[in-house]
This record gives structure tokens, sequence and C-alpha cells, in this order.
């Protein structure tokens, strides 16, 4: 039982305290700014690519590929969060909210006594208006046989840090809450063509995809700045009604809860294939997207598309960077069992012969419009959390809880008062202000 | 020259002119260097803001929006946030440091401009006038925080050094240790706000300038190291809360834009993760035996995370919110 006892006791010790809790923030950042300095996401080859070989592996051993959803990141903000909860009951309450007790005034670093002409009594009710009348929250005790008054000055934002830690905690209660029963995607629609979404079962139809991009000259070249995105689109969704909508970027939609966003555009190709120059039909009905695979059936080969260049450069052949369409080609890379055999350039409506009799044209571009989906149940929490976070720090750093110690004491010759001041952030911030309200003190009761 | 080009000239002449009076003023004290430096700071300034309106007015486009644009803003804003913070509690002695800072972060800004550019689609949104001078102006707090723990820094070693010179010199039979702990407190004051703490804590400072070290004199002349720190505080206490009203607008403007309030791209996670070190900051600084020092070096480390932030990614690092993609 007592050991027990003594590990909560050394648990309580440990994660209540604040040096404990920075030393949480440590990690906290450097796994953040891990994720900064490491491109996420990549595939395992990427980082060998980039790294030393033994910087690689630890990279994807250690999850630093995929550092924010790692154990690593879930574990240090469910440490940060104990330790925010035990810090918060064990720590900044009783230091915070202390109660109403006497103490030693000569011992407390701001404080001074004066010696006041007069009855005691008459002296107490003196200084007390003094303070009241400065907008201090008066508070009388009688504690050990004395009379204390105790002034406090915005009492209330006392509970600054707690709204802070708060708004913290329900920042990650709205985030546990998406990972919980959120989900979001990202689906590529082709013009003319429908897509049934598959978490939500809404159905999106692109019946038009508009890009405007514009060439600008700049110091450092013709810079080909996009505009503006724009997909019209039919929707249908729980009520079954269709509905036309535009989707602009920073202008989403909303379909039953779900947002749909304009995240992307491309170009997808339609291919005419022969084999010993016959047509194959079959093939020539979709449409493949950058880096889809056309398999040529009955053979070991295979194209992939790998991207469209919408202006090839008519006196060199070369791509250029102009991304309005103006002479379209697309890269293409012939594979046999699985390995590439040569990448080449292939203007539309030109051919590229893959051999065993196989022709391939890409025929004709079509634009397809790439969306994101969120369903995210925890945004309203995330948002209340960031406001009371906000409003915790600001209460925290721009109030200053003071709280006055006074005492009078009959003296030889009229009475003694003593006062000592705290503040919720030590002392150094207050000596100035403490000086002048003394010297205001004296001058009153003087 | 247009007039947006000339107001920025006039901005960079103000601020170097204005740091060299400052500096001058630093050594010399001469009263008129400090006003000279304070009017040209403020000249400098209200040419800047000038420049981006005239900017906007003559382009139609919000300014802020490239790294010429948002390095003219997080000038204005240090030197702005500074004069407050002069004019509040007497510390035109570091408008020398802070105008050169701005000077060469103008300079620097003006090789990114690139003319007018309409914005990409993604910052064509009433967020891009909330959010982007919002960390500007956090980013600018942090600078004005960084410049007074390097003061603080300095001040605290040299006492040290004075220390261990007084000590050295003691035990080779010299009187100056003795002397050290009863001499009189910093005599000449370049006159700031005695409410920022008067309390004798750099004894070997003192005793040296007592002794007749000019150089001693100079560092008596700054204010005291808590009144140092409490200005690192309140400029950090300006900074973090508008750095977290930056991330939580950015956070808005990303979920309309993007789809997401929070995608983990290098801009937002860098300034997570200055948000960190900030708030280790704050929580550093309710403790007694951490403030001062090592609080003046998490300050020191905060600052060179802004600086990544701010440039670090936009330059080296292609996310969302570089302006090079
Ligand atoms: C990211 C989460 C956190 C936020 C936003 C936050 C915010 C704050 C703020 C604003 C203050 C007031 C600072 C001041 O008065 O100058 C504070 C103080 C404090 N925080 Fe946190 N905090 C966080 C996490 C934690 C954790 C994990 C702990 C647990 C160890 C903790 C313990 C404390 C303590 C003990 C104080 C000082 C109370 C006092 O001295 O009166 N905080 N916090």
């Amino acid at each position: 039982m007592t050991a027990v006892r003594n590990l909560y006791a050394e648990f309580v010790r440990t994660f209540g305290n604040v040096l404990f809790a920075v030393s949480l923030f440590v990690v906290w950042g450097i796994l953040t700014l891990i994720g900064v300095v490491v491109d996420q996401g990549q595939d395992p080859s990427a980082y060998f690519a980039a790294y030393s070989a033994p910087i690689a592996r630890a990279i994807v051993r250690l999850s630093f590929d995929n550092v924010y959803h790692s154990p690593w990141y879930v574990g240090i903000i469910g440490l940060i969060l104990l330790s925010l909860t035990v810090c918060t009951f064990k720590r900044v309450i009783p230091a915070r909210l202390p109660p109403l007790r006497a103490v030693k005034i000569d011992a407390m670093p701001l404080h001074a006594f004066l010696d006041v002409a007069g009855d005691p009594a008459a002296v107490r009710a003196q200084v007390a208006a003094f303070f009241r009348k400065r907008g201090w929250q008066l508070r009388e005790r009688l504690l050990g046989g004395a009379e204390w008054t105790f002034c406090d000055k915005h009492n209330w934002a006392r509970r600054g840090v707690l709204i802070a830690h708060l708004g913290f905690v329900i920042v990650a209660a709205g985030t546990t809450l998406y990972w919980a029963r959120g989900f979001s995607g990202q689906v590529p629609i082709v013009t003319g063509r429908s897509v049934t979404i598959p978490q939500t079962k809404a159905l999106i139809r692109l019946n038009r995809f508009r890009y405007t991009i514009d060439p600008i000259a700049t110091k450092s070249g013709i810079v080909y700045q996009p505009i503006d995105y724009v997909s019209h689109v039919t929707v249908v969704g729980k009520s079954g009604i269709p509905k036309n909508e535009v989707v602009r970027v920073n202008h989403p939609i909303d379909i039953d809860g779900t947002l749909y966003y304009q995240a992307s555009y491309g170009f997808g190709i339609r291919f005419a294939v022969t084999h010993d120059g016959k047509p194959v039909p079959a093939l020539a009905d979709r449409t493949y997207l950058e880096g889809e695979t056309l398999d040529l059936p009955g053979s070991a080969r295979s194209i992939v598309y790998q991207r469209f260049v919408p202006t090839v450069d008519r006196a060199t052949g070369a791509p250029t960077a102009d991304p309005r369409v103006n002479n379209p080609a697309a890269i293409l890379t012939v594979q046999a069992d699985g390995g590439a055999l040569g990448t080449a350039l292939v203007p539309m409506r030109s051919w590229i012969d893959v051999g065993g009799g196989w022709r391939v044209t890409p025929a004709r571009y079509v634009l397809y419009s790439g969306f994101q989906y969120r369903y995210d149940p925890g945004i309203p929490l995330v948002g209340i959390g960031a406001f009371v976070l906000l409003a915790g720090l600001i209460i925290s750093f721009y109030l200053l809880p003071a709280r006055l110690y006074v005492r009078v004491d009959p003296a030889p010759v009229g009475a003694r008062v003593g006062v000592a001041a705290t503040t919720v952030k030590g002392y150094d911030l207050y000596e100035n202000e403490f000086a002048q309200l003394v010297v205001q003190l004296r001058g009153a009761t003087q | 020259m247009p007039i947006d080009q000339a107001l920025m000239a006039i901005a960079i002449a103000a601020y170097v002119l204005g740091a060299l009076a400052l500096v001058v003023y630093f050594f010399s004290r001469e009263e008129w260097l400090r006003n000279f430096g304070a009017a040209l700071a403020i000249a400098g300034c209200v040419a800047q803001f000038a420049q981006l309106i005239a900017r906007f007015e003559l382009t139609g486009v919000w300014p802020l929006l490239n790294l010429y644009g948002s390095l003219s803003l997080f000038a204005a804003m240090s030197v702005a946030i500074f004069i407050g913070f002069a004019f509040r509690y007497n510390l035109w002695f570091a408008g020398g440091f802070l105008l050169a800072i701005a000077a060469i972060a103008l300079a620097y800004g003006t090789t990114w401009n690139e003319g007018t550019m309409p914005p990409v689609p993604s910052l064509q949104s009433y967020w891009a006038k909330i959010h982007v001078p919002i960390v500007v102006s956090s980013y600018a707090a942090f600078l004005v925080s960084f410049v007074f723990s390097g003061i603080y820094l300095l001040k605290y070693y040299a006492e040290r050094a004075f220390a261990t010179r007084a000590l050295a010199a003691g035990a080779t039979g010299g009187a100056a240790a003795a002397t050290a702990g009863n001499a009189p407190a910093a005599a000449a004051n370049l006159g700031f706000d005695i409410s920022l703490g008067v309390r004798n804590d750099t004894p070997a400072i003192d005793a040296a300038t007592a002794g007749g070290n000019p150089v001693a004199g100079w560092l008596a002349a700054l204010p005291s190291l808590p009144a140092l720190d409490t200005i690192v505080y309140r400029a950090v206490a300006i900074g973090l809360p508008l750095i977290s009203i930056g991330i939580i607008t950015g956070a808005m403007w990303a979920k309309e834009a993007w789809g997401a309030y929070w995608q983990w791209d290098p801009k937002e996670t860098a300034a997570l993760a200055s948000w960190i070190i900030y708030l280790m900051y704050m929580h550093l600084h309710t403790r007694h035996g951490w403030r001062g020092l090592r609080t003046s070096w998490v300050s020191v480390i905060g600052f060179a995370s802004i600086v990544f932030c701010y440039l670090g990614v936009n330059i080296w690092i292609s996310g969302l919110h570089s302006y090079k993609t």
C-alpha cells in the first residue's frame, strides 16, 4: 500500500512540476521541427535518396516520415495533457488562489511600515477607505488574534492560467474528435463525369472546369500566375435533389455537413490504341489521369501516362513552362514486364510504337478538377478552445493580480500600519507601483 | 521615381541615420542626439506605412503577399512597437540596434521586389488582410524582445567578467573586491523610467564604474537586470498572443482555402514550434530561479526560430506558404 502511495506521490511530484512540463515542451518542439525539416509522407526510397543510409533508416523506423501521427507525437501530447491536469490541480490552483492567511510582513520582499498618529481603529478605517477608493477589493479577517485586511486587485484574473489551460484541453478534445469520427479525402472528377464519395454517398458531377492563368513579366523572367480555378458541378446529397453549385478556391461548398474544396486540377488523356493496324475500341473509353497505367490486353506491355505538357515549343520541340494549353503533348513511359523501356514526349494525336504491333495515340485531353473533402465534427470544439486559450493568455499576460496584506497595530504613539504585497508574477514587476502606493498611503494618513 | 519607391528610400535613409544617431547617443549621452534619433525613427516608420498604403493605392494589390511587402511591414511594426516601448520606459538607447536591424530587413526586402503580381487564388481572400499583418506584428514584437534579451545577456556576462576580475585583483592584494559590495548604484543614468526596478544587482559593474572604468560606466547606465528582464517579458507578452491569434486566423483561412484548418505545412508547423518555445519562456518566467538569465536565452532561441519560420521556411523549404511557389 505504501509502495503504491509513494509511487503516486512521486508521479504527482514529477508531473506537477513546471520544469517537467517545460521538458515536455522541448520534446514537443523538437518533434514538431523534425516534421518541418524532414519531408513528410514520402516513399521510403525518397529518404534513402535524400539522406545517408543510417539516417534514412532511422527516419523510416522512428516514423519521422509521418511524425505528426507517430506514437511519439500522440504520446507527448498525452503526457502534456496529463502534466497539465496534475499541475493545474496540485500547483496552479493552490498557488494562484491562496487562502487568506497571516504572513510575516517584514519577511516579504515588498513591504513597508508607516507610523500614523491616531487611534488604531480610526487609522484602520482610514486605511481601508484609502484602498477601497483605489479599487481594491477588501476582506477583513481575525487571524491569530490580529485584525488583518486583505486587499485584492484583479482577483478574478488569477484564473487566467486555468482558462488558458482549459482552452488547450478543449483544442485537444476537438482534434481527438476528428480522429475518432471525422474523415477526409481527395477525389479527381473528369469533366462530364460523376463520382460518388465513398463516405458520404454524395454524388458530384463536374459539368465544366475553368482556370485562368496570366503571364507576368518580372525581373527574373516570365511568371505564370494562376488567377482563378472554378468548377461548375451538380451535386446530389441526402435529399436526393440535384443542385448546381460553383466551387472555387476559398469558396468551398457544403453538402450535408461535409465540405468540398477546390484543391487541384489536371489533364486526363483518352488514348486511341491499335493492334496490328486495327482499333481496340475497348480501350478508348477510359480517361487516364497523370500517373495511371494503360495495360495492353494479352501483352506484357503497358504505358504509363506520366505528365501532361500544355505547351511544347514549336521550334525546339521541348516542353515549356507555359501552363496554358497551346500545342500540348503527353509524357509517356513504355513498360514491358513491369520494367521501363523508355520515356517519350508524344504530341497530341501523334502516336508511339510500343512494339508487338501496338500503337498508342494520345487522342484527346480532358480537364479534371481535384476536390478535397473533409468532415470534421471537432471544428466547433477546436474553435472554442482556441478562443478560450487566447482569452486565458491575454488575461494572464495583461492583468497582474496583486494582494496586499495590511495590519494596523497599536504603537507607543498612535498606530503602526504594516503593508506587504505579493503578485502572481513575483515582485519585480510590482516594485515601483508598490512604492508609489506606499507614498500615497503615507500622504493620505498623515 | 514612383512615390512608393521614394518613400521606401526615405524610410531606409531615416533608419540608417537614426541608427547612427542613437548609437552615438548610447556612448555620448547627448540629449539632442536622442531626440534627433527618435524623430528619425518616427519619420522612417511613418514613411513606411505611407509607402505600404501608396503601393496598395497604386497597384490595387494587397502589398503584404510577398517577402518585399511583408519584410517592409515587419520593419515598420518593429520600429512602431519599439517607439511605444521607448516612450513608455525611456529606452531610446537601444534604438540604434533596432533601427539597424529594421534597415537591414528593409534593404534585404527590396531584393525581393518582383513588381506587381496579382495574388494566386488561395491568397485572394479577406483573411490575407487579417492574418498576415497579425503574424508579422508578432514577429516584430519578438524582435524587440530579442534586442532586450541581447542587452540583458550582455550586461549579465559583463557583470560576471567584472566580478571575476575584481576577485583576481582582490587575490593579489587589491582592495577593489572589498569596495564592490558597497559601491554606489549606477551614478550616470540614461534617464529611463525608475519604475523598471532600481535594485543594485550588478555590484561588480557598479564598483568598476566607481573606479572610473568607462566600459563599466556605459553598462551601469543601462537599466538593471530585472528591469531588462521585465521589458523582455512585456515584449513577449505582446508577441505571444499575437502569434496565437496569427495561428488561429491562419487556421481559419486554411480551412476556407485548402479544406483543413491544419495541414502540417512547414510554415504553420514552424510557427507552432516558435509558439511552443515562447510558451516555454512564459512558463519558465513564472519560476523565480529561471527568470532572467535562462529566460533571456530562451527568448534568443525563440527569435532564432522566428527567423527560421519567417525567412528560412520561405526561402529553403517549399510548401503551401512559400512565396516562391
Ligand atoms: C500548451 C499548453 C499550455 C498552455 C497554453 C499554458 C499556458 C499558461 C499560461 C498563460 C500561464 C501564465 C503565465 C504567466 O502568468 O505569466 C501558465 C502558467 C502555468 N502553467 Fe501552463 N500552459 C500549458 C501547459 C502547461 C502544462 C503542461 C503544465 C503542467 C506542468 C503547466 C503548468 C503551469 C504552471 C504551474 C503555471 C504557473 C502558475 C503560477 O505560477 O501561478 N502549463 N500556463
